[in-house]
């Protein structure tokens, strides 16, 4: 099943919207569409009835006006990278790419702002503003991919997030095309102060998983690039022990930029892949990266050294050099790339648990794993607590997979079980909705139909998203199996 | 109260003043870095008004550091957004929605905050400027700067003791202008720093009294926010009225008569909002 549309709906669909955009702004073939059919979680698939790819905001409102008045659904989409399936088309409608919205409009460099396109990739700005000692913070691991207008949707985070915070703390403002139709800026406009009146809807909207509208311009905040990095690897023989490192340099007062762990499964197949020169018996790395003025950084790095020692380290490495330290990131943000070498498919999660129970959670993934008989490398933001255990299945086998999405259930659990969530920045989509229903009562989710209701009252911009319960996949089977 | 230093995180009843939360964090060596101009407030007057102080430039506000909320609603339902986790995005963020809403939504419960670090050493340093074009220029080459203030204002105030009178108040030749910088973290960087702004002639030291001594006064505080780069534009069409300006900010407080500049907010989601959560209008309007 593709749509709920009627084959002269369909048509008619189809010619109004080259009508709007011209015949190479619209894809409705069904073999090109199969590549719409899911983003970066692949356990569940279905085609929207057409994609449009448009070249302005005036046209995505007259796109949005077009599908109000057919009653079909909208599903904005960046890169595709999504990691919780927040664009499936689950009933069909037509996908929005903002693919041909991509440039930086403007670069402010004495009020630190640039203006971009929501399909401009995030890693387009910081290469747009370095030559001016300026970045953009928010780094996901997919940001040589992933677009802004999604960051924006997602609230993505990152590695750095641990000193510069998520997507919200970094974007000013932004141009949203409700699904009505009607332009809206919300929150601080490319000229205007930063202080805005009447409430934070830039803030509300952030992280609606594309729920509210589309979104199409982006006023981002840059920041300084730091004077001076000290990158440390700590090598030790056990999860626990880099764990309780982790907690220990909090402790201590040190914030670093980041702090990253992977395990052993996880680092063999990086070293594997990559040749970095990552030792294979360790148990566990930890990546931890001091930034800032030079003069204070030695001392802290001494501090880090000396707490990773206590805690039984074998070894730190310190990079030497800033393509050392470019090697070990890429290392980090490939790593997910990494995993094709130990399966042919993987199921990631992204719970967090306060940051005091990591080494909780760590055992009960491993636990989960040989419960399973499942392998599950873990590769994470340990000092926000989040988590990142890779399922490995091969999807060929029902019952891999079956286990899989049981596994994966099983530590989320946990994970609200220990204080936590069952997202820190991949978002709920249609993976995670029924999970919904164990961390919020049913009245703190009729609150957040409130809001949903502001932007979105007839449930048509990427609906069957978030709220349990909502409709799935005509075809979806692995999870039916797994709650029953 | 709920605090896990080893988390840095605390969960707070917002009748809590923010003063006593401070004290209680700091046997940790922590802290919410947040100054409002009356710290004795409870937190949920800070949260509903969006207060912040001398410190935004390095941290923020109180938007940054809140990560749960309890919330009673209109009809009496008390519900949970976010949680007690630092990185979080299950549900869309309410808590956004709710601080700096006056109370118009709901009624703050209950907070969760991130916390950060209290730093080793903090030192603020001042600096006289004869005009607003020679301030404008000092701010100028403080941005162009490796300074990392955290603290970076200007403020043109009566001297201390030495109030207006009713009628020489306008008369005033000019009140001084002063600009403040503060810098944090471990000696080494706050050292650093205090050399390099040496060189830019701060080398008196300074305290940020003036923040609440300007603020708190009676009478109607009035606010601009305007672009950093426009900002001594802004001032000079206050003439000789005092003001504290977030220099780095672009946020100017002042207490003259002076229409704020017309902003176009999205009038219409604004009221739906209001709608949604308190459709028989039982709670506050939000002022216009």
């Amino acid at each position: 099943m593709a749509s709920v549309l009627t084959p002269a709906q369909q048509s008619e669909l189809s010619q109004q919207l080259r009508a709007l955009l011209g015949p190479d702004a619209v894809v409705d073939r069904p073999d090109e569409l199969l590549v719409y059919e899911c983003d970066a979680y692949t356990l569940e698939k279905n085609p929207p009835n057409a994609v449009v790819l448009p070249r302005s905001t005036e046209q995505i409102s007259q796109v949005v006006k077009l599908c109000a008045k057919l009653n079909v659904p909208i599903i904005p989409r960046g890169a595709g990278t999504s990691l919780s399936g927040s664009l499936l088309a689950v009933t069909g409608g037509v996908v929005i790419s903002l693919a041909r919205m991509n440039r930086v409009l403007s670069v402010d460099v004495r009020n630190r702002r640039a203006l971009v396109e929501a399909g401009c990739v995030n890693a387009w700005i910081t290469n747009a503003v370095k030559s001016h000692g300026l970045l953009y913070a928010p780094d996901p691991s997919s940001q040589p991919a992933c677009t802004i207008g999604g960051n924006v949707a997602m609230n993505s985070g990152g590695p750095h997030t641990l000193k510069y915070g998520v997507t919200t703390d970094h974007v000013l403002g932004f141009e949203m095309v409700l699904p009505d139709g009607e332009v809206v800026w919300l929150g601080t406009t490319p000229d205007g102060g930063e202080d805005v009146d009447g409430y934070d809807l830039r803030g509300a909207a952030i992280g609606c998983e594309g729920m509210f509208g589309v979104i199409t311009r982006v006023l981002v905040r840059l920041i300084r690039a730091p004077q001076g990095y000290k990158t440390l690897l700590g090598v030790f023989e056990t999860v626990d022990d880099a764990s309780q490192t982790v907690s220990d340099i909090i402790a201590a007062g040190i914030v670093p930029g980041a702090m990253e762990m992977m395990d052993q499964l996880i680092t063999q197949a990086i070293e594997a892949a990559y040749k970095f020169g990552f030792p294979l018996d360790a148990g566990a790395v930890l990546i931890v990266e001091l930034d800032g003025l030079a003069a204070g950084l030695e001392r802290q790095a001494q501090r880090v050294i000396e707490i990773c020692r206590q805690n039984k380290a074998r070894e730190v490495r310190v990079a030497k050099s800033e393509q050392e330290r470019a090697d070990l990131w890429k290392c980090r943000k490939r790593a997910f790339g990494a995993i094709g070498r130990l399966s042919p498919n993987f199921l990631t999660q992204d719970g967090v648990v306060p940051r005091s129970k990591l080494p909780e959670i760590m055992r009960f993934i491993r636990c989960c794993s040989e419960k399973y008989g499942l392998r599950i490398p873990n590769v994470f933001h340990a000092g926000d607590g989040n988590i990142h255990p890779l399922i490995l299945y091969d999807e060929r086998d029902p019952e891999q997979v079956r286990e899989a999405v049981q596994a994966g259930n099983d530590i989320l659990e946990k994970c609200i079980a220990l204080g936590g969530s069952v997202t820190g920045e991949h978002g709920i989509g249609v993976e995670k909705m029924d999970l919904m229903s164990k961390q919020f009562t049913k009245d703190d989710l009729d609150a957040m139909q409130m809001l949903r209701r502001v932007f979105d009252p007839d449930h048509r911009c990427n609906p069957h998203k978030m709220f349990p319960g909502s409709k799935r996949c005509s075809d979806f089977a692995p999870r039916k199996q797994a709650a029953a | 109260m709920i605090h896990v230093p080893e988390d840095m995180t605390v969960t707070v009843d917002a009748s809590v003043a923010l003063d006593a939360l401070q004290d209680m964090l700091a046997k940790s060596r922590q802290w919410l870095p947040l100054d409002p101009p009356d710290s004795s407030m409870p937190l949920r007057a800070i949260l509903e008004h969006n207060e912040s102080g001398p410190h935004r430039i390095g941290y923020g506000t109180v938007r940054d550091y809140v990560i749960g909320l309890k919330v009673t609603l209109a009809d009496g339902r008390v519900v949970k957004s976010g949680g007690q986790v630092v990185k979080n995005v299950a549900g869309y963020d309410l808590q956004k929605l709710f601080i700096g809403s006056r109370g118009t939504l709901g009624t703050i419960r209950e907070v969760t905050f991130k916390l950060r670090p209290l730093p080793e050493l903090a030192q603020f340093i001042q600096q006289h400027c004869v005009s607003l074009e020679a301030a404008g220029m000092l701010i100028e080459k403080i941005v162009e700067s490796e300074l990392t203030p955290i603290v970076f204002d200007l403020h043109r105030l009566p001297e201390r003791g030495l109030q207006p009178g009713p009628t020489s108040d306008t008369k005033l030749v000019s009140l001084p202008l002063t600009i403040v910088l503060g810098f944090d973290g471990t000696k080494e960087d706050v050292d650093w720093q205090l050399a390099l702004a040496a060189k830019l002639g701060f080398q008196q030291p300074a305290t940020l009294d003036y923040d609440r001594e300007f603020r708190t006064k009676a009478g109607s505080l009035q606010k601009f926010s305007v672009l950093p780069s426009k900002q001594i534009e802004s001032l000079r069409s206050l003439g000789n009225e005092p003001f504290v300006a977030r220099a780095g900010n672009g946020i100017i407080y002042h207490r003259a008569y002076i229409p704020m500049p017309p902003q176009n907010p999205p009038i219409q989601l604004l009221r739906r909002t209001k709608d949604a959560f308190d459709p028989t209008h039982l709670l506050p309007e939000l002022p216009a």
